[in-house]
């Protein structure tokens, strides 16, 4: 009886232990936008942003004074469009995203993550001489780079 | 006169029979031996913990009943049929799972019994299969970011969203035991572990809980706790 008892503390232990999908470990699940900056006259070199602001229309700021050449953004999710202000040295560029955002289950721990569909892109170009790709058909992932930026 | 040689016929037959049987009946007697009969038929009965479980916890109900025919010494026969709902809140998801569910199987006691007693310590196998509908009722969509959290702040969506006609099909391997507290009324307590062979997914979601199997665990595999009672139906006794 005894025994019957340990192993039955045992079985208890187990069903009640952790399993791995109780936190979601992947971060992020939905992708942000990565944006690169390269040099407008050597279009291969990366070339950092000096005293680069970053925020959304009606945001806080999400990069404050930096020096990069390259960041990552999120996109709303709510809407079809985010509009970005891009600010180097007092010069305000306004870059705007359009996509459509679709609902993809990932796992338990996880939820839904979102993916972009038909994403284009737009820029008033003050600062920004040019950008390529203006469209993407997707955007599921963060591992590359989405629009690579000449200035 | 064919008719009656018919008849005489069988008349020997059933004669013939008969000293059998007598004769079969003194060898039994002349063997000698204090045998404990112990009793055959069927036991049916409850599973206890689905009720209590469905009382404390507001998201879950259910009900089972459970039956068991014993076919040799040690083998039994042994099925469960029930009903259950639950809703899973996870972190980013709020969905039901409800609908019925059968298992199939057998049970082998391990156990030697002590004289007249009826005790069991059972390994068992079935296979499971369960009917069932999954409700996402509510989820909000994971934005979140390591470095700036939730920027654009997302909403729950609650458009219930109701998945129907899904199947699982399981295979679980039991292990319990039964004990005879009054004459023919058994308490049993077993555990189970459970391994998902098929599931169909809704479209776009997957199923958390499903019937019979509870959690369906990210290896697809799943624990069953059962706590019953049963009455045992006696037929003969060998």
């Amino acid at each position: 009886m005894k025994k019957i008892i340990v192993i039955l503390l045992l079985c208890i232990v187990i069903i009640s232990a952790c399993e791995k999908d109780d936190f979601c470990v992947q971060n992020p699940i939905t992708p942000n936008l990565v944006l690169r900056f390269y040099d407008t006259n050597d279009r291969e070199t990366l070339k950092p942003v000096p005293s680069f602001y970053v925020w959304a229309e009606g945001k806080d700021t999400i990069f404050k004074d930096v020096s990069t050449d390259s960041i990552y953004i999120p996109l709303n999710s709510l809407m079809t469009e985010t509009v970005y202000q891009l600010s180097t040295e007092n010069t305000v560029n306004k870059f705007t995203i359009n996509y459509t955002p679709n609902e993809e289950y990932v796992s338990r721990s996880c939820g839904f993550k979102i993916i972009f569909n038909e994403v284009t892109f737009t820029s008033d170009n003050t600062w920004i001489t040019d950008f390529t790709p203006e469209t993407l058909t997707t955007i599921d992932n963060q591992n590359v780079a989405h629009v690579q930026i000449f200035h | 006169m064919c008719k009656y040689f018919i008849s005489i016929f069988f008349f020997f037959l059933f004669v013939d029979g008969y000293s059998q049987e007598q004769k079969k009946a003194i060898e039994e007697t002349e063997k000698d031996s204090i045998v404990y009969k112990s009793p055959y038929g069927i036991r049916l009965g409850v599973d206890i913990s689905k009720p209590i479980l469905s009382t404390i916890n507001s998201g879950y109900g259910g009900f089972e009943v459970i039956g068991d025919y014993r076919i040799s010494k040690r083998f039994f026969v042994a099925a469960e049929l029930g009903y259950e709902e639950n809703t899973s809140d996870e972190d980013y998801t709020n969905s039901t799972s409800k609908g019925s569910y059968a298992r199939l199987g057998f049970n082998y006691n391990a156990y030697e019994n002590w004289l007249d007693m009826n005790n069991e310590i059972f390994l068992g196998f079935r296979y499971g299969f369960s009917l069932f509908d999954q409700t996402l009722n509510s989820y909000t969509p994971n934005v979140a970011n390591e470095e700036f959290g939730e920027y654009f702040v997302p909403v729950e969506i609650s458009n219930s969203l109701t998945a129907s006609n899904l199947n699982a099909h399981w295979s679980e391997f039991v292990f319990g035991f039964k004990v005879e507290t009054f004459k023919n009324f058994f308490v049993s307590a077993s555990v189970s572990y459970k391994v998902l062979m098929s599931a169909k997914e809704p479209e776009n979601f997957k199923t958390l809980f499903s019937p019979g199997f509870n959690r369906i665990f990210e290896s697809n595999s799943g624990f069953g706790f059962n706590y019953t009672i049963s009455y045992l139906i006696p037929f003969k006794k060998i």
